[in-house]
Parts: structure tokens; C-alpha cells; sequence
């Protein structure tokens, strides 16, 4: 069953197009990325998936059913936003008790989702004495109260310190794991999506370039990725560039990630050395198939883009 | 599950928020001390008056003055800062994940900013009117009743505007301007209205302003200053009761408006 189905979503801010004709399909048990730069339309799609956004042109379901004032939806959804906002004068665990009325589940279930993000020393405080990696948990365990389906995330780690963010991560393994809790997760972070998510869908200009399973994905659009990491990636890239077979290349501070055309892959390896000689550049290593999310991002969009892009960086 | 338990439990985590300390024992100190500290002037002024119901009126309306700008302070805060800052925050957003209809969600923010308000208002307005004058509040009820229809009408048509300007602007602030313009701009208009009274010899624009602010149809109904200033409008008790009617029509109406903005158009 889909748990989320858009079709020719779109909706725009004035003159501003942030979602175009978008179509997503999510499945059952899945924690999938939504994945693309600041202003891609990641957070407005997932604000009409959520029913807080009316879509100008297209619709969404959630769980077969139009999402807009939907409560029967919000019983099966939990939700965690970029900045968490709660009302601050209450203690954790007296809000999430309430939150238990709310939906009906036992209060003792507060604690329990408070343990489950580590806050249990936290549940006598006020939520506004929390700092924003115990809040950011504190939405997790306020979206996990009614024991959802599925828990859409928008940006939740944008904000936290890279170890406030490694446990938040840590966490939504363990829920799908553990709970079989579905993920939909947005994020311009692409490293940290790669560790969670068994799927991706690459949005840009607010459509939909790519979408599937993450193995899927690198299989269509990084084949032939090699990954040369060197003390000197801009002289080793300016040489590697001028060969005819180098389709894209893409320079970092340890190195160059090149693809090349289909079967040529052998003779980068014998190229490269030769190169980087001639620069006097150390090579520290040479391997296939590394591309990352960020790369695969990339390869995705300049694919549908239709032309090359080598020598972008 | 039943609805009732989400829209009680989002209605508690409000008033929690609005009234939380020391808010709720500020104003009501201050309604008290609005309410019993002008009580000590009524005498004077009732004296004067002839009828039964005149006399209600007159120890009403002067019970009323003090508490009536502290219930507008209580309901800009509550409205204009405490929504606008709901929707500016994201409070809001959190509130609309849970299995409750927005105009529920409407709803319990508003008996918390203004239903509360409106109860301290009228606990502390009653029991002092009771304590202080019995003997002609308990056969006269209706006519204070009505002084308190007319009183309240034009506070509460600021409030229905503030809501929706806060919805729709998101900007709790402005709307907590516009507010204060508005509660101060009564009186000017009035008091402008009076003088084109006197000047036209018409009471066409009291009347206008009344359909607004009834509370001055009720003041003429009763005397006022017509007297004084030879202004000949003394509108009867259904034409009170006409202008106060008109008066929550409109205020019903908008409080309509922002719920329909809040259902069906509000987008987060």
C-alpha cells in the first residue's frame, strides 16, 4: 500500500513556482529521503503532504485520503519540523501526557517515548529550558507518542551539532528497525541521508528529477564513477579534464571524482598516474563505485538536465 | 475516540499558556482593582438619575469603565500577541498535528483568549455590582445585562478584527497596533460624531457610530447628554435593542470570516 501519493502537485508563492507538477509515490516500511538544495521545494511539499499547505494545481493522499483538516490522518502521522515549537511554559513530560489524552493512548506510554530519545532526566523540565538537540528529540518522542505509521521530518537536523545530529540519526534507524516506523525525510544534509535512507527522491525546482531505491539510483546515474583522491586535485583535475572519455569531474579538497564513458573505466586507472606526474601530484588512491548521495544528487539532476557538466565543481 | 477529549486537552495547554503565572493574578487584581476603586464614585452619579432602570444603568456603566480597559489589555494580549505568536512560532503547526478539526483548534484558542477574559470580567463585574449595590442590581438584572451587551460589543468587534488580522497577516504585532488605534479611536470618533450632532442639529452621525459601539444609543436611551447639549435623539428601548443586535451581527459575522479563513484558507 502507498502510504503517500502526489500527482501534479504544484503550488507557488506569487511568481515564485516552489512546487511543479511533482509526483511522489511512498511505500510502506521505507525511510526515504527528499533530497535537494535550500529552496528546491522539499519544505513545501512536505507542508501539503501534511495538510497545512493547499496545493494550487494536482492533489496528494496520505493513506488513500486528502490530508487537508483530515484528523483521522494525524492519528497515523507523526511530525517533526526544522525548528520544534512547543508551548514552552509546560514540562516535557506533562505536555506529552496531555499529548497521551489527546490521542487517546495510555499516559504511562509519555515516559516510554521519553526514554526512547534518552530524555528521561529531562521529563521534570520546562520545554523552554531544553537546548535545541533535547528539543529536536523531544519532537521525535512528541511524534512517536500515538505510535504512527509513518513520520514525516522536515530539516530536522539543520539545526543540531554534528553529535546531537549522528544520535538523531541513530534514533530513526532504531524506530525503523525496532517499530517498523516509515520516514520521510527531507534534508539538504546529503551525508547524513545516506546513512538512514533505503530510498531517495531528488527534487529540484520543485520537481520530482529521480526516484527509487538508493542502489537503484547509483546503479542508473554513477556507473563509471571513479574517486582519485590526491595532495593536489585542482592540477590533477585541470589534466584529467582534457581527456576526451571524461564525461563529468568534480573537484574537493581531497581529490576528484570523475565519470567517465561506459567501459573506459581501465583506462582512467592507466591515465591517472601519467597525469599526475606531469603535475607532480601525489596520488594516495584510486577506487570505483564511491560515488556519494551528494554525487549521485549531481549525476541525477545533470542528467536530466540532458547536457554534461564537467568541470563544475 | 471521542473529539471532545483533543478540543479539551488543546483548550487546557491554551489557558495554560495565557494564564500562566503571574498573568492570571495581575489581571484579575487589576479587574478588582478597576472595578471596586471606581465603585466609590457612583453615588454622586446615580443621584441625579430618576428612573429605576436609569439608576442601574448609571451604577453599571460607572462599575464598568476601569475593568473594560483591562479586558481589552487581557484580549490584545491574548489574541494578537498570543495567536499571532502561535502562528508566528509554529504553535500552531504542532497543534494542527493532532486529531482535532481546525475550527476546533480555532475554538479553543479563542475561549481561551477571550471566553476567560470575558468570565474574570463578568465574575468580578457581577459579584461587585451585587456586593455594592443589591437593592437595585437584583430587581433591575436586565438592565444590566444590557448595559453590559453594549459595553462589550465594541471591545469585542476590535477582537474579531485583530483575529482576523492576525490570520491573515501573521504578524501578531500589527494587529496588536491596529488594536490600540482602534480602542482609542472610538473615542475621538465620538466625540466627533457629538459635535456634528450638535452642528447638524441631526442625529445621524450618533446613530452611525452606534451601530458600532451601541454602548452610546444605551447612554442616550437613558438621558445621556441630550439634555445638556439639546442634541434631541432619545432612541427607545427597541431601538437600543435594535442597535445592540446590529452591533454582534457584525462582530458575529467577522468572528465568521476568521473561522472560515482559519478552515479553509489558512495556509501554514
Amino acid at each position: 500500500m502507498s502510504l503517500i501519493v502526489a500527482e501534479d502537485l504544484s503550488k507557488s508563492y506569487g511568481r515564485v513556482v516552489a512546487v511543479d507538477s511533482l509526483r511522489l509515490s511512498l511505500g510502506e516500511g521505507s525511510v526515504t529521503g527528499l533530497i535537494g538544495p535550500n529552496g528546491a521545494g522539499k519544505t513545501t511539499t512536505i507542508k501539503m503532504i501534511l495538510g497545512l499547505l493547499k496545493p494550487d494545481k494536482g492533489w496528494v493522499k496520505v493513506f488513500g485520503q486528502n490530508p487537508w483538516d483530515n484528523t483521522a490522518i494525524r492519528s497515523m502521522i507523526g511530525v517533526v519540523y526544522e525548528k520544534a515549537f512547543f508551548p514552552s511554559h509546560q514540562k516535557t513530560l506533562e505536555y506529552l501526557q496531555r499529548v497521551c489524552r489527546i490521542f487517546g493512548v495510555p499516559e504511562s506510554r509519555a515516559m516510554e517515548v521519553l526514554e526512547s530519545v534518552n530524555l528521561e532526566d529531562a521529563s521534570d523540565r520546562q520545554i523552554k529550558a531544553l537546548s535545541a538537540g533535547m528539543l529536536q528529540k523531544f519532537a521525535i518522542a512528541h511524534a512517536l507518542v500515538h505510535k504512527p505509521k509513518l513520520i514525516v521530518a522536515d530539516e530536522m537536523t539543520a539545526n543540531l551539532d554534528p553529535q546531537a545530529r549522528s544520535e538523531l540519526l541513530d534514533l530513526v534507524l532504531q524506530l525503523h528497525r525496532d517499530e517498523k516506523v516509515a520516514f520521510l525525510l527531507s534534508s539538504h544534509i546529503l551525508p547524513e541521508l545516506s546513512r538512514v535512507c533505503d530510498s531517495v527522491a531528488i527534487i529540484n525546482r520543485g520537481r520530482v528529477w529521480a526516484f527509487g531505491k538508493l542502489s537503484e539510483l547509483y546503479e542508473k546515474y554513477a556507473v563509471g564513477i571513479i574517486r582519485v583522491s590526491t595532495d593536489s586535485p585542482e592540477e590533477v583535475a585541470a589534466e584529467i579534464r582534457k581527456l576526451k572519455y571524461v564525461e563529468d569531474l568534480r573537484t574537493d579538497i581531497r581529490g576528484v571524482s570523475v565519470r567517465v564513458a561506459e567501459g573506459r573505466e581501465d583506462q582512467l586507472y592507466e591515465d591517472v598516474p601519467k597525469l599526475a606526474k606531469k603535475v607532480k601530484a601525489k596520488i594516495l588512491g584510486i577506487e570505483t563505485g564511491s560515488a556519494s548521495l551528494e554525487e549521485l544528487y549531481r549525476l541525477a539532476v545533470g542528467a536530466k538536465e540532458g547536457g554534461k557538466i564537467v568541470g563544475q565543481r | 475516540m471521542g473529539k471532545g477529549k483533543p478540543f479539551l486537552e488543546v483548550l487546557s495547554s491554551a489557558i495554560h499558556e495565557d494564564f500562566r503565572f503571574p498573568f492570571l493574578e495581575l489581571f484579575a487584581f487589576l479587574y478588582a482593582l478597576g472595578t471596586f476603586v471606581l465603585a466609590n464614585f457612583t453615588v454622586g452619579i446615580y443621584s441625579q438619575t430618576t428612573t429605576n432602570e436609569a439608576v442601574a444603568y448609571t451604577v453599571t456603566t460607572s462599575l464598568i469603565g476601569g475593568s473594560l480597559f483591562v479586558f481589552i489589555i487581557l484580549v490584545l494580549k491574548n489574541v494578537a500577541y498570543g495567536l499571532g505568536s502561535d502562528l508566528e512560532k509554529g504553535i500552531i503547526q504542532t497543534y494542527f498535528s493532532y486529531p482535532l478539526r481546525r475550527r476546533g483548534i480555532l475554538t479553543a484558542k479563542l475561549l481561551s483568549a477571550l471566553g476567560v477574559s470575558l468570565l474574570l470580567f463578568l465574575g468580578i463585574q457581577i459579584s461587585a455590582l451585587y456586593i455594592l449595590a443589591p437593592d437595585i442590581v437584583l430587581p433591575q438584572f436586565g438592565t444590566v445585562i444590557l448595559t453590559y451587551a453594549a459595553n462589550l460589543s465594541y471591545p469585542l468587534l476590535i477582537s474579531a478584527i485583530m483575529l482576523l488580522m492576525t490570520l491573515i497577516l501573521r504578524r501578531g504585532g500589527i494587529a496588536l497596533v491596529v488594536g490600540i488605534v482602534l480602542y482609542f479611536a472610538m473615542s475621538i470618533i465620538s466625540g466627533i460624531a457629538f459635535v456634528v450632532a450638535l452642528a447638524t442639529e441631526s442625529p445621524l452621525a450618533l446613530q452611525i457610530v452606534s451601530v458600532i459601539a451601541p454602548s452610546y444609543a444605551l447612554q442616550y436611551h437613558y438621558g445621556g447628554l441630550s439634555g445638556i447639549f439639546s442634541v434631541t435623539w432619545a432612541p427607545t428601548l427597541s431601538e437600543t435593542l435594535l442597535y445592540i443586535g446590529a452591533s454582534y451581527v457584525i462582530v458575529a459575522s467577522l468572528f465568521v470570516l476568521g473561522y472560515i479563513y482559519f478552515s479553509r484558507r489558512l495556509n501554514l
